[in-house]
Parts: C-alpha cells; structure tokens; sequence
C-alpha cells in the first residue's frame, strides 16, 4: 500500500478517534449532566473530526498536487539538450523517466532487486527493458544512462517529498486532533464552529461550480487567441466560405456555419413552439388530473431519449421520407426532384423540434400553472369560455414566460450537435433552401478535432474560436431569457 | 337604519329573482350544502353569514355555476332565475354567468389597461356596436363602480397599479359592464381599508336600484349596513333567513342569536 493511502487512513482513523474522545469528554466535563454542555454531544464530536481531517487533507491534498511539479521541474532541468531526439520534445523524453521510475518502484515492490540494488543498476550492465519488461513496464526504446540517472533522481527525490509530507501532515493532524478534543467542555460553542464549518463545504460547492465556468471561459479564450494569431478575424468573422484545408491556407469564416445553424434552429423552433405551447395549454388548463398524471411524465420522457438516438431516428424514419414526399422524381408521392439526400435543413430541424416540445411545454406548463386562479375566475365570472380566457388572460399574462422558454429552447437548438451531424450532412453554404444539405457551428467543431489533430494549425484552432462564438451567443440568449422570467416573476410576488 | 331598510324592502317590489329548491353540494365525500332552500328577491341586497367554513360562498358559487370550474363539485336540487332552472342541460352555464356576475374577495383585476379591463366583458358579449359605443358602455360602468373620477384621465393605465379600494370597484365596474340582473358578491370587502370598505358599500347600495345584489361578508355590522335581507348559514345549513332588521334584533333560531352575539363563529 502506498504511503499517500497508509497516510489517509491514519488520517480518518485518528478523527473517528476525535469524535468519539470529544464527545465523552464534553459529557464528562460536564459532570454526565448533557443539560449543561452547550451543544449536543455530536456536535463535539464533529467537531474534533473536523478539526482532525481537514486540515491534515487539505494540506495533503495541496502536496499530492504540488509535489511531481515541482519534482518535475527539478529533473528538467538536469536533463541534457543531447537526448532530446530528432522531431520529438522534452515532455516525450520525460514521460520515458517517469515510466522508468515507476518501472523501478514496481521492481522494488515485487522483490526482484532490492532498493539499494536499484541505485547500483548500470545500463552497461543490465539490460534495463528487459528487466522492466519482466515486471510489466514496457518502455518504447532502450534506455539511456542519463534517463536512467534522471529515474533514479526522480525517485529519490519523490521519496524525500514523501517522507516531509508524513513529517508535516502527521503533526498537524495530531495537533488539530489533541487541540479539539481538549476544547470539549461544555462552554465551547461547538454547535456553531460545526455550522459553520458546514457553511465553507456550500461556499466551496458553489464556488467550484463558478470556477469551473470562469476556467472553461479561460481556456477557450486562449486557444481562441492563438487562432487569431494565425489566422485574420476579419476572415472569420465576415468571410463568405468554409473550406478547412489540412494543407494550410484554409477558408475558415463562420458565417456559413451561422446561417446553417440559425436556419435550422429557425425550424425546429416553428415545430416545437406551437406544439410544445398547445401541449402545455391542454395538459395545464384542460386535462383532467388522471390524464395528467400520465400525460405529462409521458411528455417528459421525450426529454430523457438521448439527442443521438434522435438523431438515428432523422437519419433512418424522417430523412427517407421527406425524400418520398419532395424527391425521386416519378416515384415520389408529389413527383417532385426537389430532395436528393437524407441530410437535409428540413430534416435535422423538424427533428431536433420534437426534441425542444417537452422542453418548451414542460417550461410554459409550470409558467401558465403560476398565473393566479383569481385572474381565470374573474374572466370565466364574467361568462368567458374557457378559451376566450386563455386567449386573453391566461396566455398574455405568461407570455414574458413563455419567451423566456422559447428563448431557452432556441439556445438549445443552437447548441445541439448530433441530431445536425446525423441529420443535416456536411456541407458549408449559404442556401435558403430547407431541402438542401447544410451544417451548424457544432458539428463542424466535432470535425476539426477528431482524428490525428495538431493544435498549433489553425484548421484546429478554428474549433475553440468557432465554441468561444457559439458560447457567448447561447449565453447572450441565456441572458435575455432569465432576465425576461425574472421581470415577470416579479408580477405575481 | 334598520327600521329604513325594512320599509324600503316592505315599499319596494317583492319579485322573486332567485328560487333554490334543496340544495346540496358535495365536494367529493364532503357534504358542504345541506338542503338549502332560499328565495332572493330581485333589487334587494341579500347576505349570507355565518362562520367560516359554513358554506356560505360555495351557495354563492352554485348560483352562477362557477363551482363547474372544480372537478369534484357536485350539485343537486334545483336552482331558478327568473323561474328557469339554471342546472337544466341547456342551460350554457358560460351565458348564465353573463346574466349573474361575480366580484371575488380579492380584487383580481386583470394584468391590462383601465379600459381593456372594464372592455373585456362587453367585447366578449358584443355589446358594443363600435368604438364609441363601448368608450360609453366603459364610462358608464366606471360611473357606477362610483371611480370614473379617480382614473378618466389614465384609462390607458394598468388595472394592476391601483390602490386595492380602488381594484375593487374596478372589479365592481367591470362586473356591471356586462348588464348583469344579478350580482354576487364574496366578502368584496375582506381585503380592503376601513374607508374603501365605506365607498365598496355605498356602492353596492346604489347597485340595488338595478340589480338582485347577494353578498357574503363576514362583518355583520357590514350585512347590518348593506343588505335588506340576511341568510344565516351554520354547518353548511341555513337556519334562518329574514328581513335584516328583524334577524339582528329579534333572531329565531338559538344558533342565529348565538352567532351575532359572538358566542359562536
């Protein structure tokens, strides 16, 4: 068992021990009389576990991350320019002292040679591939002496780091261990140093959710600025054509990926919109609580089917027949050449529409339910149907809400990729045809980066510039919906 | 004023303009109306009283048939206007309560303009033969929910901006846009200030020269001020029904007695 592991679980096992030594001293400082400790017994206990582990593997936690970087950057240093191959780099050179190191610490571990035999090891002497081999470390060349030494340096100074970790993560965990369980008399106020040790584990969580977005963000932008270092925006941002070339001199505007993925938002949002809306006004204002009750879980599985098997289901059942009813000339069903292949705006966008309905209705169902009773009993008091209502109470009363939804599906629609890449084909262009083939920002993001790719051209960089523009563009929508939801909460509070 | 209401009651005319026959409701296994048998006079201010829970709203509601809109509800025994049966099967119940308009506890105008909201009503109907028609028909309506002063210069307003007093009687207006010959009225002053209390009533003592009025209230100095006849509801039956004056100074039943002396409720 490794050290960082052994280290653990001394850790928790030490805390256990906190929590149930803390809790017996309250109740004992306080006499056996639980009525006058401040705070219940747990709460001392908690409390000495908290102060025991945290601490000890926050710092751990830090060290593990620390530690082979700055390891690393010892052994680059001493690594000579001489064994860095032809058309290789240093980071391949040092993945071959990492894997000889670990290759070592396996032949240390199984007993084929001893420690100390280790350090003695020659590449005159001993066949060191074979010898890694034999223990299940392949390495891809025969290794070199000065990879050898730089392995060996490696793993001494991973062991030094090691043992100062044990030597300063054991004490502290100790000291915050004896400090706490000393602290447990019954005038400490361990309920509220428990609370709010809980209040920094929700800071934490929330923050990390932000962090991520912000690093996300961050390395978009990098990359995205790296392409505008190769590649002129003014190109990207109003050429008229999309032609990457792994050869270089590369075509790479987005506006033809920007007018395919608006044109088939544009389609799966008629479809899902006044579906989604009407399905929403029956299931909220007509349907009876059984139909209901079945109805609408029904409705919300559609919203659990996975986007590429909507995607086989426009490649396989809507593609052919829509080429049935707008192709084949004498053999279609209108006699029409208009349609020639599957992939088509038409296709992707009226089934990524029925993917958006449950969206939208689920949306507009929970909008229209938190329109006030009173508004629908003072229409249908003044002898309004049922409908006439809707039409002029209930509906322009959610309408903000209902834009905010639309707007939510329509960033949906923007950002979706597999339903496009199965549905709508490949090709890049400016065409207002529904009938013809034609691709979004996504799909060709998909394409840039898959296969053998080098991120230093820009045919690949073009990706991150391509998401950085789809994210601010979803984000924008994102925006303006919650902010018109949010005015319109405002109305009924 | 007891004595006043009385004889304009005993001078006025007598027409019966609601006849209910054995009333029951039932909310799914609730038995919430039992046996209710009342006739309301047509240009009187009728109130129900009673404590909460009595069952007096739920009467109000058959009467107009607004507890069609809760699917549990049920209805049997017989209610006329104007000696039709308004649970016959050819009844539309949407025209019934164009006929018998309905003003709720809380104000509940509706998220449009001044106008739009006193409009809707005859709109709907086709009351107006053109714009000038229905700017009159509006004018009139707010002249009578006695507020035409207080918003002829911002009909373009919302309805929503208004004090509370002042939704009220434009939920009063919009009621009466639709000529109704009656008007329900549940507890209209319940969530209203002393003084918009004291404008609600006056207007719905002018309300009488037009209408068959029937308010629920909780107050009983209210149902003392405003209504010509009162209907005491307890447990979901009626116990007693008579002049006003007459149930407040000299009640029958020991339950009516109990209740306006504040024993029970």
């Amino acid at each position: 068992m490794s050290t960082t592991s052994l280290l653990v679980i001394a850790i928790l096992i030490l805390a256990t021990l906190g929590y149930f030594l803390a809790s017996k001293r309250a109740i004992s400082t306080a006499g056996g009389d639980r009525r006058k400790l401040h705070s219940l017994p747990v709460y001392y206990g908690s409390n000495a576990a908290m102060f025991t582990a945290i601490p000890a593997l926050g710092v751990l936690l830090i060290w593990l991350l620390a530690q082979p970087m700055l390891v690393e950057r010892n052994i680059l240093s001493t690594i000579p320019d001489k064994l860095i191959p032809e058309g290789s780099s240093i980071g391949l050179v040092m993945s071959d002292v990492r894997r000889v190191a670990d290759g070592l610490e396996v032949v240390v571990s199984t007993g084929t040679l001893s420690q100390n035999e280790t350090l003695k090891l020659d590449t005159e002497q001993t066949d060191i591939r074979a010898l890694l081999a034999g223990v299940g470390a392949a390495v891809g060349s025969d290794v070199q002496p000065e990879v050898l030494k730089a392995a060996q340096n490696y793993r001494a100074q991973t062991k030094m780091g090691q043992s100062w970790m044990v030597l300063i993560i054991v004490p502290l965990a100790l000291i915050g261990f004896a400090l706490s369980v000393l602290a447990a008399k019954p005038t400490f106020r361990a309920r509220n140093t428990v609370e709010r040790g809980i209040l920094a584990l929700l800071v934490l969580a929330a923050s990390l959710a932000i962090l991520t977005t912000i690093g996300i963000v961050f390395s978009m932008l990098f990359e995205s600025i790296n392409f505008f270092k190769l590649h002129s925006w003014t190109d990207f941002f109003f050429g008229g054509s999309w032609a990457p070339n792994f050869r270089g001199d590369s075509d790479l505007s987005i506006l033809p990926l920007l007018w395919g993925t608006i044109y088939i938002s544009i389609i799966a949002l008629i479809v899902a919109v006044p579906v989604g809306l009407f399905a929403a006004i029956y299931l909220s204002e007509y349907a009876g609580p059984r139909v209901r009750a079945f109805a609408k879980p029904l409705l919300e599985i559609l919203a659990g089917i996975p986007t590429i098997v909507y995607g086989l289901f426009a490649l396989v059942t809507v593609g052919p027949a829509l080429v049935r009813v707008f192709g084949r000339g004498q053999e279609g069903l209108l006699g029409l050449e208009w349609m020639s292949g599957a992939t088509a705006v038409l296709t992707a966008g009226l089934v990524m529409g029925i993917m958006l309905i449950p969206f939208v209705s689920s949306l507009s169902d929970d909008i229209i339910n938190a329109v006030p009773q009173s508004l629908r009993d003072g229409s249908l008091g003044l002898g309004a149907t049922p409908s006439e209502t809707i039409r002029q109470i209930v509906l322009p009363a959610a309408l903000p809400g209902i834009v905010g939804a639309v707007l939510l599906a329509a960033s949906r629609a923007i950002g979706e990729t597999m339903i496009v890449v199965l549905g709508a084909g490949a090709i890049a262009k400016f065409s207002a045809n529904p009938l013809d083939a034609m691709t979004t920002i996504t799909t060709r993001i998909v394409s840039q980066l898959t296969g053998d790719t080098d991120f230093a051209s820009p045919e690949t960089l073009v990706a991150f510039a391509l998401g950085l523009t789809l994210f601010v563009l979803t984000l924008g929508l994102n925006v303006i919906a919650l902010y018109i939801v949010r005015k319109y909460r405002e109305q009924y509070d | 004023m007891n004595d006043k209401n009385i004889m304009e009651s005993h001078m006025g005319t007598t027409a019966i303009k609601i006849s209910a026959r054995d009333v029951q409701v039932y909310y799914g296994d609730n038995h919430a109306i039992k046996d209710v048998s009342i006739d309301i006079e047509d240009k009187t201010v009728t109130a129900f009283i009673g404590p909460s829970g009595c069952g007096k709203s739920t009467f109000l509601r058959c009467l107009n048939r607004m507890n069609d809109t809760i699917d549990i509800c049920n209805v049997t025994g017989s209610i006329r206007i104007d000696d039709e049966d308004i649970y016959d099967r050819r009844v539309d119940p949407v025209q019934l309560r164009a006929k018998v308009g309905m003003v709720f506890q809380k104000p509940n105008p509706f998220p449009k303009s001044i106008y739009d909201n006193v409009a809707y009503g005859p709109r709907i109907h086709g009351l107006a033969q053109n714009k000038a028609d229905l700017d009159e028909i509006v004018e009139r309506a707010l002249r009578r929910g006695a507020i035409w002063n207080e918003v002829k210069d911002r009909l373009q307003s919302p309805g929503t901006g208004l004090s509370g007093g002042q939704q009220q009687r434009l939920c009063i207006a919009r009621a009466v846009a639709t000529e109704p010959e009656v008007l329900l009225m549940d507890e209209p002053c319940s969530a209203l200030d002393p003084i918009a209390t004291a404008q609600v009533e006056e207007l719905i003592d002018e309300l009488r020269q037009s209408f068959s009025v029937v308010i629920v209230t909780h107050s009983m100095q209210q149902a003392a001020r405003v209504s010509q006849k009162t209907a005491f509801f307890h447990l979901g039956n009626m116990v007693e029904y008579g002049e006003t004056g007459q149930i407040f100074t000299t009640p029958q039943d020991p339950r009516t007695e109990s209740y306006i002396t504040g024993r029970i409720g």
